[in-house]
């Protein structure tokens, strides 16, 4: 299951970040970390981007992104 | 009169601007990184004598050599060599901001840091051990209001004691526990170090000595910070130590 499955309202935890390069050293920059909480928020009305709460502060990414990221649900 | 160079330094939205223009006044000035399109400001404020020049680097995240501004901001701390960096953390976002700050002090300049938005933070009811913070980063830590103007004088303060040597402050307002003639705690703890454990120390701990023993490497760059970016595989720390 990736980031980009859950729905707005549900929460998950991050299990890896399967992104190579600049995209997954900047994710990882910005705290998603194997282990982290994630919730999220919403998605904006013509899909992208998803806005979702980490850490204690919003962030916005891309579905293409959230894709990259392999959660399991809470 | 001296002239001390200061790099300040923060992700995005953490303040640095605010606090940069609380600091310098109206006495700014916009100038180009040569050869790129991010900017580089630079301005200066005189404080006891000395007039310190303020240079601040673009936001970023973090020191890899992934995005220009991060190779900006890195270049400038690595072959400029401030006296000291003021890094701006985002109280309200500590735990992300502090990712940066983490490689700054591995960078191994004299660090100061300013605590801004506190008054968000402490509407968010977090409250943030100042004290110990300090004695964990081994930095003098600033609580500010950047928007309010709070917390300006003692920044000042903070930069030329840490640039004259001083001991680092144990938190904003505390007294010195050291010494009567600053306020703060010895350096000799010893410096800013991230235990990185059991699964990574020993392959950086042999790449660090390596390092520190090439006198050519070590004379320009601190080995423990260069031995972490060849762990990162960073294209950038490869390039430097194939340069020499």
């Amino acid at each position: 299951m990736t980031l980009n499955d859950i729905k707005p309202g549900q929460e998950c935890r991050i299990v890896d970040v399967n992104l190579d390069g600049a995209t997954g050293q900047r994710l990882m920059d910005m705290g998603f970390m194997p282990g982290t909480k994630i919730k999220i928020v919403r998605n904006a009305p013509l899909v992208d981007p998803i806005d979702l709460v980490l850490r204690g502060y919003h962030v916005s990414i891309r579905h293409q992104e959230a894709k990259g990221v392999e959660v399991e649900e809470l | 009169m001296k002239e001390i160079i200061v790099a300040v330094a923060g992700q995005p939205n953490s303040g640095k601007s605010t606090i940069f223009n609380m600091l310098t006044g109206a006495r700014q000035h916009v100038a180009n990184y040569p050869g790129v399109t991010v900017e580089k400001r630079t301005g200066k404020y005189s404080y006891k004598g000395n007039t310190v020049t303020l240079v601040d680097l673009p936001g970023t995240y973090s020191l890899t050599s992934y995005s220009q501004e991060e190779r900006i901001a890195r270049d400038f701390l690595l072959h400029e060599r401030p006296a000291v960096v003021l890094d701006i953390v985002d109280a309200a976002n500590l735990e992300r901001n502090l990712y940066l700050t983490f490689q700054l002090g591995e960078m191994g300049i004299p660090l100061v840091i300013a605590l801004n938005m506190m008054d968000v933070a402490e509407g968010r009811g977090l409250k943030i051990d100042t004290f110990k913070l300090s004695e964990l980063l081994r930095a003098t830590i600033v609580a500010t209001v950047g928007k309010k103007g709070k917390g300006g004088k003692e920044l000042k303060e903070a930069i030329l004691n840490t640039y004259k040597g001083g001991h680092f402050r144990m938190g904003y307002g505390d007294a010195c526990e050291s010494c009567g003639a600053c306020l703060g705690i010895s350096r000799e703890k010893g410096h800013f170090r991230v235990d990185y454990g059991e699964k990574l120390e020993p392959i950086l701990r042999p790449l660090e000595k390596m390092l520190s023993e090439d006198p050519k490497i070590s004379a320009r760059y601190p080995a423990r910070w260069l031995a972490i970016k060849l762990m990162e595989n960073d294209s950038e720390a490869h390039r430097l130590v194939g340069l020499l």
